[in-house]
């Protein structure tokens, strides 16, 4: 089953490079749709009861060197699994932006999902490692091929920002390997998982992991590829790479760091906490300097990602199911905003804040993708109803007890969201359109419907989030139960003095 | 009859199923069949809440309250409930949104005769109709939150509904982001109050509240926290500018505000009410909102000439009292003030509105002498004020006396405040009717009839319930002329204000406007205080900066140290290519010293 979801579309992809233009599309269509039907069994079949690996494989490949080729599905992988289906699902299904050289385009993103899939699905380290950096190479492409004026820049601040990370927890998990106490180097999660190390070696060891992930993600400091390179991709490119592609950072958050050093992270969880805060407010505020409503939306990203980096630093139960929520919440929202705004994009050519103006205009502007964007912005804004609110407010109630300052700051930078989201829209939809240069091409209905089914799951788990939530209860009690209790760690901490 | 009650978690749904039906009116639609039919679906939804919530009332009415939850969903441990409560006050409260929002609806059919954005202002107007019959229900802590935060969304659509002026435009902007700062100070109290008390819901709050022992400083905080809602929402100072220019919304729309909208950060405050015993402080700072911000919004509603923001910080002004009440524990006159500011604000609103909706003009500079044309909307403003201020038999009356009478044991200061704050809101109310109705008529007010009756009829429907409801009060044993004996000083307070009004603004030997002899203190009342300057030059000032600064910080610094790192590469890179110049000697030298080097690393311990 899990092997499926990982081949199914590379096996798309090597049929698609051999077809015409057309039915490469139609072959895209076909495997994305595939994938997405073979997601919704895999949630059908999902036990809920247990916070296990399910549907477990396990091939040998090179085990003398440890590499093994094992997969395995739980209540943290599933949801972003899911989400990485609908995203190119939609890309693939709907997009209409990319005119040259489709057929190439489409193998590449049934590409770069294959490698998301084996990264969420990885569970030994050095396989994980292996998609990681894999699924460089087609996003290289894809941002470098169909990007905007600056690809290039773009595209290799992208690469070498990514490669390092790679290089980080490739250093992380070598040493883990060989700090390990055992004849062989281990790359088993589950195996690694049952060590028990030394805290100074765990912290090293840990750090190195977590300012890898903290690149992709990406958390600030590390976040500057980030604006350059979602402003600079094409729509469609940057729906994957913002609503998925940057959660294998938060997602090697919760599953390697969290995971498996469980000593070292609560030691250091106060000041993962105060980052993740200042983070947020970092975010938040240099999002509202922003003169173009796509770098806005690119900058809204950085915040919104520190929300799971302090669901991951409090480790109760609750905030770990906030911060799996926030992901796929972000995802879905990130999404539909850059959906929207490349609509706009394209409809009016330009971006700029200072020019765009009256959008919700009847007659002569775009009501229907403004009153989506409206909603759109206001989601990320937290506001309630929509499934960003609970989420984060998820997050919030699992973190307070154990880090009430900084999850008041995160409070406030969702305070400070509304502040540019309102900015946006002010500009963007309201305001008087000039009749005498209001003459945009009309919006199809097929480039609204995307849009249209993001917003329908935004508002459907906003209002019944049982359906966002019940998937990763049982795993994320397991993952804050193998946290020690804090007598455990005020005695560590007495013993490192 | 029970059926009634148990199902009475319909009520808010009926508008809520009128407001998706607005989304069928899309502009091409609307186009065809013009945009009434939006209205109509709406008008008719919320007279099935209004039918389903008055027989409820009916139902309910002398029994206790029936309490039950509807799970929402739970995670972890934590559930998420929806805690009703349904009692003839909760129900009765439904009567009086969906009744107020029922006769605004029908305004809006005359008010808005020309209007295209019928489909988004019904859906707008049922939504919040929703949201605030949902509210009253409500028994929990939690969504009460979620509430008033959607209803935040709200009110910044329902502001920006004719989006294409740029005053809508930042009044709807002002509005959101003000309500939004106390929302989530209200957010803050909700997250921190929970690990305490352990519970969302009203009725185990107050039970923890009796018993609870708690770290007073973090209890003064969470309490400041939950207070900052209802004041965001109650436009009290600091976050009162927002009302002001939520004005420039649709007027059927400011019917609703006005009326009910505002006081749901009061109903909040009510429930919340039991937990503030926990804190001194919180209470003092309750009342000293409270307080200043009725004192002092009713000073600038004096200065106002646009005669909807003339009626906007009134609201404010009764809310500051309400705030006083319920800092007091003088929960009875809070229900009483409540009520009365319903009725007769949204009353003034109405009459104003017929005014405003043929005269073309809201500048009360422009207007007057309307007394012989348009006795109707004049009788009804009266009857509004009656409704307002402290004028025995009327409704306002009775609220006030109950608010007077108990701070006069407890805090005779305040209750001098009170009454001094009665008399300028009658003498501010006087003085707007003076200058619509009174003297002669000018250029705009030469020719001007009472309004369609889809105007009128409303207005004189809710003339007639404000004239009633303190038979409805006597009836429930709420009121007793008792209270007008011990409060008489409060007639004598608006008599003051009645007379001083009429003396200045009914009176033709006194030349208008009237100008304060100091130029500084008149334009201080009129711009507010000069709050809008005040914001701009801290908070917004503030946030502006610091967001270009850390923008700044962010190209330059952090991603210039980026940057930095790849052309240092690259020029290292360039100029060292030079250093290959196939000199072998050089070669073996650098060679030498690295090695040189690493042995003397290697072997210098």
């Amino acid at each position: 089953m899990l092997s499926t979801l990982i081949w199914l579309p590379i096996g798309g992809a090597t049929i698609a490079s051999f077809c015409s233009a057309k039915w490469a599309r139609i072959v895209a269509i076909l495997t994305s749709s595939a994938i997405l039907f073979l997601h919704v069994l895999l949630l059908r079949q999902f036990n809920l009861g247990t916070g296990e690996f399910q549907f477990s494989e396990n091939l040998p490949w090179l085990p003398n060197i440890g590499l093994n080729y094992t997969l395995g599905v739980d209540g943290l992988s599933l949801p972003l699994l899911v989400l990485n289906a609908l995203l190119t699902w939609l890309v693939l299904c709907f997009d209409r932006e990319v005119k040259e050289r489709p057929r190439l385009f489409y193998v590449l993103i049934l590409l770069i999902h294959a490698g998301l899939s084996g990264a969420f699905l990885a569970l030994n380290t050095l396989l994980f490692l292996l998609f990681y950096e894999i699924e460089l190479i087609p996003l290289y492409l894809v941002i470098a091929i169909w990007g905007s004026k600056q690809k290039n820049y773009a595209a290799t601040k992208f690469l070498i920002f990514t490669a390092v990370s790679g290089i980080l927890i490739l250093a992380g998990f070598l040493g883990l390997a060989w700090v390990a106490p055992a004849p062989k180097p281990v790359f088993d999660y589950q195996s690694l998982r049952s060590l028990s190390l030394p805290v100074t070696a765990q912290i090293v060891l840990l750090l190195l992991l977590v300012a890898g992930f903290a690149i992709k993600a990406p958390f600030v400091p590390f976040h500057t590829w980030l604006p350059d390179t979602y402003v600079e991709s094409a729509t469609p490119v940057v729906m994957i790479l913002g609503g998925v592609v940057a959660k294998m950072g938060t997602y090697g958050l919760f599953r390697f760091c969290v995971g498996l050093f469980p000593e070292a992270w609560s030691l250091l969880s106060p000041w993962f906490a105060l980052w993740a805060g200042l983070g947020i407010l970092y975010g938040a505020v240099t999002a509202i300097a922003q003169k173009d409503i796509k770098r806005m939306v690119a900058y809204s990203s950085i915040g919104h990602m520190s929300y799971v980096l302090l669901a991951a630093a409090a480790v109760t139960p609750l905030s770990l199911v906030g911060g799996i929520a926030q992901m796929v919440s972000h995802g879905l929202i990130l999404a539909l905003l850059f959906n929207l705004v490349g609509i706009i994009e394209k409809k009016v050519g330009t971006r700029e804040l200072d020019v765009l103006n009256g959008l919700l205009n009847p007659l002569r502007g775009f009501p229907t993708v403004s009153a989506l964007l409206i909603l759109g912005g206001m989601a990320s804004a937290g506001i309630p109803g929509m499934v960003g609110f609970i989420a984060e407010f998820l997050v919030f109630q699992g973190s307070f007890s154990k880090f009430p300052l900084p999850t008041l700051l995160a409070i406030l930078g969702t305070g400070l969201t509304a502040v540019y989201f309102v900015i946006l829209l002010n500009r963007t939809c309201f305001g008087k359109l000039d009749n005498k240069t209001a003459y945009y091409p009309k919006v199809l209905s097929s480039e609204k419907l995307p849009a249209f089914v993001l917003t329908t799951l935004i508002v459907f788990l906003g209002i019944q989030p049982h359906w966002l939530v019940t998937w990763s209860e049982t795993t994320a009690q397991k993952i804050s139960s193998r946290l020690p209790s804090n007598a455990i760690v005020q005695l560590i901490n007495l013993q490192q003095q | 009859m029970q059926a009634w009650i148990d199902t009475i978690w319909l009520v808010p749904l009926y508008s809520l199923v009128g407001a998706g039906l607005s989304l069928i009116w899309t502009p091409s639609i609307t186009r065809k069949t013009g945009p009434r039919p939006a209205g109509y679906v709406n008008i008719f939804m919320t007279f099935l809440a209004l039918l389903h919530s008055t027989i409820a009332l009916v139902g309910i009415w002398g029994k206790s309250s029936q309490l039950f939850s509807l799970l929402w969903f739970s995670v972890e441990g934590l559930d998420f409930t929806f805690d009703v409560e349904v009692s003839a006050l909760t129900v009765g409260a439904m009567v009086v949104i969906t009744g107020i929002n029922f006769l605004a609806q029908i305004y809006a059919v005359g008010y808005m005769e020309m209007d295209w954005g019928w489909a988004r202002f019904y859906a707008l107007l049922a939504f919040f109709e929703a949201g605030m019959c949902a509210l009253s229900i409500c028994d929990s802590l939690f969504f009460s939150y979620v509430i008033l935060e959607i209803l935040t969304l709200g009110t910044y659509l329902l502001v920006g509904m004719w989006y294409n002026q740029s005053l809508v435009v930042t009044g709807a902007r002002d509005a959101f982001l003000t309500k939004r700062v106390g929302d989530l100070l209200l957010l803050m109290g909700v997250v921190s109050i929970f690990p305490l008390a352990g519970t969302w819901n009203f009725h185990l709050l107050a039970d923890w509240a009796e018993k609870a022992e708690v770290n007073p400083v973090v209890i003064t905080l969470i309490l400041l926290g939950l207070l900052a809602g209802p004041m965001g929402k109650c436009a009290q100072f600091p976050l009162h500018l927002w009302l002001d220019e939520a004005m420039e919304g649709p007027l059927p729309s400011t019917i609703l505000r006005n009326g009910v909208v505002v006081p749901t950060g009061a109903w909040v405050l009510i429930k919340i009410h039991p937990l503030l015993q926990l804190s001194v402080v919180a209470q003092q700072v309750a009342i000293a909102i409270g307080a200043a911000t009725a004192l002092g919004t009713v000073l600038i509603a004096i200065g106002q000439i646009d005669a909807k923001r003339a009626l906007s910080y009134l609201v404010s002004a009764y809310m500051g009292l309400i705030f006083m009440a319920v800092g007091t524990g003088s929960i009875e006159s809070a229900y009483l003030l409540m009520l009365s500011n319903a009725l007769g604000a949204g009353l003034l609103v109405m009459a104003l509105g017929s005014i405003i909706s043929n005269n073309i003009t809201q500048d009360l500079t422009l207007l007057g002498g309307l007394w012989s044309r348009r006795p109707i909307s004049g009788l009804s403003f009266l009857v509004g004020m009656a409704g307002l201020g402290a004028l025995p038999p009327f409704s306002g009356f009775w609220g006030l006396s109950s608010l007077y009478q108990s701070l006069q044991a407890s805090r005779p200061g305040l209750a001098v405040l009170v009454l001094v704050i009665n008399a300028l809101l009658v003498f501010s109310l006087v003085r707007v009717f003076g200058l619509v109705w009174g003297g002669k008529p000018k250029q705009m007010t030469e020719r001007s009839v009472e309004p369609l009756w889809l105007m009128v009829l409303p207005m004189t429907v809710l003339a007639g319930v404000v004239l009633h409801t303190p038979q409805l009060w006597t009836g429930m044993g709420l009121i007793s002329w008792q209270s007008f004996a011990d409060s008489w000083v409060l007639l004598l307070s608006t008599l003051v204000g009645i007379g001083l009004g009429a003396y200045i603004y009914l009176n033709e030997g006194i030349a208008k406007p009237i100008a304060l002899p100091s130029r500084f203190i008149q334009d201080f009342f009129t711009y507010d205080f000069y709050t809008p300057q005040l914001y701009k030059f801290t908070v917004v000032g503030l946030v502006d900066i610091f967001s270009r600064l850390m923008y700044w910080f962010d190209r330059f610094f952090v991603d210039g140290l980026g940057n930095l790192f790849g052309i240092v590469t690259i020029l290292g890179g360039e100029s060292l290519k030079y250093s290959t110049f196939g000199q072998f000697q050089l070669y073996m030298l650098t060679m030498l010293l690295g090695v040189g080097l690493l042995v003397f690393l290697v072997f210098r311990t």
